[in-house]
């Protein structure tokens, strides 16, 4: 067999178990959401516990055949961006208190995990694995940053969502369940702000370490001039909100875009121009050891 | 032993009825000891509330059945030429217990899940317990009817969601905004549901509500009963509405308190900082056209009768559970019913072998010492609690019906030789 998930029995299991384990929780929480169940409602955390333990446990595994080198394939990315999402949700679960957005935050992270087992599995290798202190940054950093931008534009949604139900006079199943509105603003301007610092920290890393290398990155690569483009507009939120007093409806709009556009271009960029930022970076034995399995 | 309820009830009777026939604390201690003084009843309870007045009757004597009892408290209140026995209900045995748990777990009231009715019925008991009609079976029915509500509220949402307007208001500020106590407050209008309203917001923590009103001490009077103390002429609140996060008008006015101009203004001066403006006046105080105004919920009764509405579909979706819970307790209350049918055979049962212990120890006080005796004593006891045991456990065990009850009484008193009971 020329398939390295396949060849590794380990880890054909683990990556099944982990993207079922993420269908089991979003259905935990969805049925608690939705239909109130007790069962749900004593098991969901403990199977959030136990997806997110499993989850680290199969990328470790997953890491381990590159040296525990983070691999740049897109789909290994998505896996990360669902368990970056996954412990950032545990983290709002904790700190507010409130477990009602869970159903919403972590179908996405089931879909980018399931999208990435179908893809991981049938790929002939683990993708091209980087070293080096400042790439490393800039990957982190990246896939935090998209979880954050994953995290506004989720509760931005279920804002303007809430928003609808209680102008319309809907006080339905949404209004009983959700935080209310002056909570989806925070957690909102939360992932914001998260999103910035780590949009900022990924653009220095990715600064600092084209400097120390000789190659010269594609300034119009897409994705480049999007993260710049979503950077400016986070700091702005950050910034010079307080100062004018946009008000979070609007921005709402805007943070929903922002996050359909960049997975949707990720995703397309992808499929279509499978590269680094445009560079030749699959001989370069700098950034990464390319051993295919 | 029997017991039976009869009462009138807003199921039952319309207002003018309810009112006619309701008793004062008074009256009912006056009513309850007629009634067991007089020798018609071993116990007696009254549950007299604006919305029901129902008694609980164990009766001494056949002849106080439902009927008798009716006109009995329709004579007590010389209602004769209002009441009739058509505007009561009649139950019987488990009937009056289910009625009773059903009352108790608030599903028998005029808002399904109301909170007043558990300790309405605490009272009653307690009146009861008082004049010394609650005897064993009213003090058993009561102590479970109340162990039945609160596990109706504890495992059920039958009381959750607001089901008053003024509630549902507080409700909705609660969607919107997460601290009360960091919202400024303004309330237009001191009347009753003016006061209702800030009332419930302060027991949601607000703590910064500023009063307006036409007369300026009424608001002061009430700034004062809520502990806020601030106050605002009625004159000059306009100028200050950009202040506020949460407006509550109340007044009688057929002119519009707030209109658009007004509001434009003032969300212009808060950045558009959301407000919530909830207009509980009838006919409306606030222009309908300020809902357009962008971050502003403008919510007038209407609205809130649709959250209210709502919440009592979500009540009435409890039901089922309410009932199971019900149906439980009244198993266990029924079976208890029926070990008071058994208890003078176990009494009867356990005095036959005294006796006969007794005889035979008399035999031997002479002949042996005083230690041998009470050994020989310590001895019977515990053979006659083991000979014992299993016909007072056949007795006691439960049974699916009470026609079982008799025939298991019979069969221990031919088997032991018991005399028949005296009624």
């Amino acid at each position: 067999m020329d398939n390295f998930v396949l060849d590794n029995i380990a880890l054909f299991i683990l990556i099944q178990l982990v993207s079922l384990l993420y269908i089991v929780t979003t259905f935990l929480y969805g049925a608690h959401f939705f239909r109130e169940s007790k069962l749900a409602q004593q098991y969901k955390q403990p199977a959030l516990a136990l997806t997110v333990l499993a989850h680290v446990v199969y990328l470790g595994l997953l890491t381990s055949l590159e040296g525990y080198k983070l691999s740049y394939s897109t789909f290994n990315l998505m896996s990360m961006v669902a368990l970056t999402l996954a412990i950032t949700y545990i983290f709002i679960e904790f700190t507010t208190k409130s477990d009602k957005t869970g159903f919403f935050v972590l179908s996405f992270s089931a879909g980018a995990q399931i999208i990435s087992s179908i893809f991981t599995a049938q790929s002939s290798g683990a993708g091209p694995a980087f070293s080096g202190l400042g790439i490393g940054v800039h990957l982190i950093a990246a896939i935090f940053g998209f979880s954050a931008i994953a995290i506004a534009g989720l509760y931005s949604f279920l804002y303007l969502l809430l928003f609808r139900q209680i102008q319309k006079n809907r006080f339905e199943l949404l209004f009983q369940r959700l935080p209310n509105l002056e909570v989806l603003e925070r957690l909102t301007m939360h992932a914001v702000a998260f999103g910035f610092i780590f949009l900022s920290l990924t653009l220095f890393a990715g600064i600092i370490e084209q400097k120390a290398s000789s190659e010269e990155i594609n300034l119009l690569e897409p994705r480049l001039i999007s993260l710049i483009f979503i950077w400016i507009i986070y700091g702005a939120s950050i910034f010079i909100r307080p100062i004018t007093g946009w008000d979070l409806k609007h921005m709402a709009y805007l943070f929903i875009a922002l996050f359909v556009f960049i997975t949707a271009l990720i995703l397309l960029m992808t499929l279509f121009s499978p590269s680094f930022h445009g560079l030749a970076i699959l001989n370069d034995p700098l950034y990464f050891d390319n051993r295919s399995i | 032993m029997n017991i039976i309820s009869v009462g009138v009830n807003h199921k039952t009777a319309p207002i003018e009825i309810r009112e006619r026939i309701a008793l004062s604390e008074v009256q009912n201690k006056e009513f309850i000891t007629d009634l067991i003084s007089s020798g018609l009843a071993h116990e007696a309870m009254v549950l007299s509330t604006c919305n029901r007045t129902e008694l609980y009757v164990v009766p001494a004597i056949s002849e106080v059945t439902g009927e008798y009892l009716k006109e009995y408290l329709i004579s007590f209140k010389d209602a004769r030429k209002d009441v009739r026995p058509e505007h009561f209900f009649n139950r019987f045995y488990c009937g009056t217990a289910r009625h009773l748990f059903e009352v108790s777990s608030a599903i028998d009231s005029l808002i399904l899940g109301e909170g007043q009715i558990l300790g309405q019925v605490k009272e009653a008991y307690r009146i009861a317990a008082e004049v010394q009609a609650a005897g064993i079976l009213i003090t058993r029915l009561c102590h479970t009817a109340f162990s039945v509500a609160k596990k109706v509220k504890t495992k059920t949402k039958i009381m959750e969601g607001a089901v008053s307007v003024s509630y549902a208001a507080v409700e909705l500020a609660q969607k919107i905004f997460s601290n009360l106590s960091m919202k400024k407050i303004l309330l237009i209008g001191a009347g009753e549901t003016g006061e209702l309203a800030a009332k419930h917001m302060c027991q949601k923590n607000a703590r910064n509500i500023v009063i307006t009103n036409r007369t300026l001490s009424k608001a002061e009077t009430l700034a004062e009963e809520l502990g806020t103390g601030k106050v605002l002429p009625f004159e000059g609140y306009k100028e200050h509405l950009h202040e506020f996060d949460i407006i509550i008008t109340a007044v009688s006015t057929k002119e519009y308190v707030l209109n658009e101009m007004e509001m434009h203004h003032s969300m212009q001066k808060r950045r558009l900082k959301p407000v919530i403006i909830l207009d509980l006046g009838l006919p409306r105080n606030v222009d309908p056209d300020i809902a357009k105004l962008q971050n502003m919920f403008l919510k007038d009764i209407d609205a809130l009768k649709h959250i209210i509405d709502k919440n009592l579909e979500r009540r009435r979706s409890e039901l089922p559970k309410v009932h199971a819970i019900i149906e439980e307790e009244l198993i266990s209350f029924g079976q208890w019913i029926n070990t008071l049918k058994v208890r003078p055979t176990i009494v009867d049962l356990q005095s036959k072998f005294i006796e006969i212990k007794e005889k035979e120890l008399e035999r031997y006080r002479y002949k042996v010492s005083e230690e041998e005796l009470r050994r020989m004593e310590h001895l019977t006891d515990r053979i006659l609690k083991k000979i014992l045991h299993h016909p007072i456990k056949m007795l006691k065990a439960p049974i699916d019906t009470s026609d079982t009850i008799p025939s298991r009484v019979n069969l221990v008193r031919n088997i032991f030789d018991l005399e028949e009971p005296n009624q």
